[in-house]
């Protein structure tokens, strides 16, 4: 397993392991990592809009939706701090990482654009 | 069965939490002292119960601050009801003092009162800590893996190091950083006894062989806080208990109240085993920097071994917390306690972080003594000429009045009016104030003050920010 540091937000709010983008969401039901990448087709999960139940986010390429609280419970194990999220990743402890920066909806970022 | 249950939360409003907070610090062993120090009296301490009314215990404090005046007194009192818990006796016999001290200290009014504020206390100065989020799906595998990074790591001098080491006074600076650990090593591991007590498996006897470390086998020589009296005695400090109260920092007494706070509430238990293993793992690390440091300020007189000790048993420790502790209470519990457990780890570096730099700060206060009488002149100058109104209080004291420390929320700016006064900024620093003369105050930084003149007669101007005087 990797353990890996970026930014909530800012220059170094995405961490790219392998090909695979991670940002930190955060959203009124409450806060998690996730891939940036939707499984369906690979769209760009990190501008995502809630639904408006706000339980499901939903991916803007092809509206395909995941619910949040399973993002939260069953997703990548995380902890943030301040500005700060280590997660702990399920791939080799050698794989290449680099930061990033993504755009966020505001949806993910408490309401703001980030 | 006519009984009708009514269970409710116990809640106090802020007007009554005020109130039971001022009876419980107006006890006369917690009222100013007219000394600096507490001389072998372990049940003396200054919680200035005369500021009390005019502070709010019950929200918690944001952590832009939690080292503001609040904090402080918020931090003291919570130091003194956790310590009513622990036995502490004069080193040299009974007097009528600590006789009294210690029925009073021990009493059901002082335990009752102080056990009536200590959650709202809790939630004031530890509240913050709400803002660390755990997410996800953690597991053994993910857990190992995120403690496991820290295991050997080798970590750089902190900020309070390179503060002792860059200070115009290291022996000063360093004598200073020593009495932050008192009120947690000399009754070092009381916090972690909390979590040996119960029923609860085989983690428990674990526990229980690092209690024993840490109290030495039964051999009193070797008794970890033997070993930091040793410490303090070689470099001229004393061992009595809280002798420096009031020259703790709010930060070091959070980091010691902290573990108490932990051990104090069992629902805390998880992350207790978190914030253990994060101390344990950098203590390794830390110690061997701190007998360095300590042997080069001090010369080989510094006895060091309360430190090598360290280095030495804290790598097993810190093996211990993760196999023989948290693996298996994950194991007994499940995995739901993991994230209880990450939230104690990242709360304690936090907290860890907080009082290293404050420490780091405060030395640069002491260094800056002489430069802030000097800019006394420039911003009194402001204030003579009307250029910065602010607040002010005029104050007229006698000869011997000692204003126990404390800080403020803003900067300051002394000025004498008349006589002299001493005007202190931590252990052993401290600059002489004659008439016309002053001195800058920076916000959060603990000071006192004692007249050394029949009568001295000064004025405390709140002017807020006083770099902005100087523009």
């Amino acid at each position: 397993m990797l353990v890996v540091n970026f930014a909530v937000e800012g220059a170094h709010n995405c961490v790219e392991v392998d090909g695979v983008p991670y940002v930190y969401a955060r959203t009124a039901k409450g806060s998690f990592v996730m891939p940036a990448l939707c499984p369906h087709r690979g769209g760009p999960l990190n501008l995502a809009e809630v639904d408006a139940t706000g339980g499901r986010a939903v991916c803007p390429w092809h509206e395909r939706a995941t619910s949040i609280t399973r993002l939260r419970r069953k997703g990548i194990p995380a902890v943030r701090r301040g500005n700060t999220v280590t997660a702990v990743l399920p791939v080799p402890a050698d794989s290449e990482v680099t930061t990033t920066h993504r755009p966020m909806s505001p949806a993910f970022c408490g309401g703001r654009a980030a | 069965m006519s009984f009708t249950p009514h269970h409710t939360p116990f809640e106090l409003d802020p007007a009554q939490l005020r109130e039971l907070a001022l009876d419980f610090a107006s006890n006369p062993i917690y009222l100013d002292n007219k000394e600096w120090e507490n001389e072998d009296n372990p049940y003396h301490r200054q919680l200035r119960p005369q500021i009390i009314k005019y502070l709010d215990f019950s929200k918690p404090l944001p952590a832009g601050e939690i080292l503001d005046y609040s904090a402080l007194a918020a931090n003291r009192l919570l130091a003194t009801i956790y310590e009513a818990d622990l036995m502490f006796l004069p080193k040299k016999g009974m007097t009528d003092s600590t006789w009294a001290g210690f029925k009073n200290f021990y009493s059901s009014t002082n335990r009752a009162r102080g056990e009536m504020i200590r959650p709202y206390l809790e939630k004031h100065v530890f509240g913050f800590l709400d803002d660390i989020e755990v997410s996800g799906d953690w597991t053994k595998e993910s857990l190992a893996a995120y403690l496991g990074r820290i295991q050997g790591q080798a970590t750089e001098p902190s900020a309070s190091e390179k503060a002792i080491r860059e200070s115009s006074d290291p022996k000063r600076a360093a004598r200073n950083w020593l009495i932050q650990f008192a009120p947690d090593f000399l009754s070092e591991a009381s916090p972690m006894i909390r979590n040996v007590m119960g029923y609860y498996g085989p983690v428990q006897s674990e526990w229980f062989k690092i209690v024993i470390d840490e109290y030495g086998y039964g051999v009193h020589g070797t008794k970890h806080s033997t070993l930091f009296e040793n410490t303090l005695a070689s470099v001229g400090l004393s061992a009595d208990l809280h002798r420096y109260w009031q020259y703790y920092l709010t930060s070091s007494l959070m980091m010691s109240n902290y573990f108490h706070y932990l051990g104090k509430n069992h629902e805390l238990f998880f992350r207790y085993l978190g914030a253990l293993y994060y101390t344990e793992t950098t203590l390794v690390d830390f110690c061997r920097r701190a007998a360095d440091l300590l042997t080069d300020v001090f010369g080989d007189d510094a006895d060091v071994k309360y430190f090598t000790e360290h280095v030495h048993i804290d790598v097993h420790h810190g093996r211990m917390a993760l196999e023989k502790l948290i693996m298996p209470i994950v194991d007994q519990c499940g995995e739901s306690v993991i994230p209880e457990i990450v939230r104690g780890f990242e709360e304690f570096q936090a907290i860890a972080q907080i009082a290293d730099d404050d420490f780091a700060e405060q030395v640069r206060w002491m260094d800056a003594g002489p430069r802030n009488k000097v800019l006394h002149a420039p911003v009194w100058a402001k204030i003579e000429s009307g250029e910065v109104e602010a607040p002010v209080a005029h104050i007229v004291e006698p000869r011997g009045e000692l204003s126990n420390t404390h800080q403020h929320d803003g900067d300051e700016l002394c000025h004498i009016v008349s006589g002299t006064m001493r005007f202190v900024s931590g252990y052993d620093s401290h600059q002489i104030l004659e008439a016309g003369e002053g001195t800058v105050i920076w916000r959060n930084r603990l000071h006192g003050a004692i007249i050394d003149s029949e009568e001295c007669v000064y004025e405390i101007h709140s002017v807020g920010d006083y770099r902005a005087c100087l523009s």
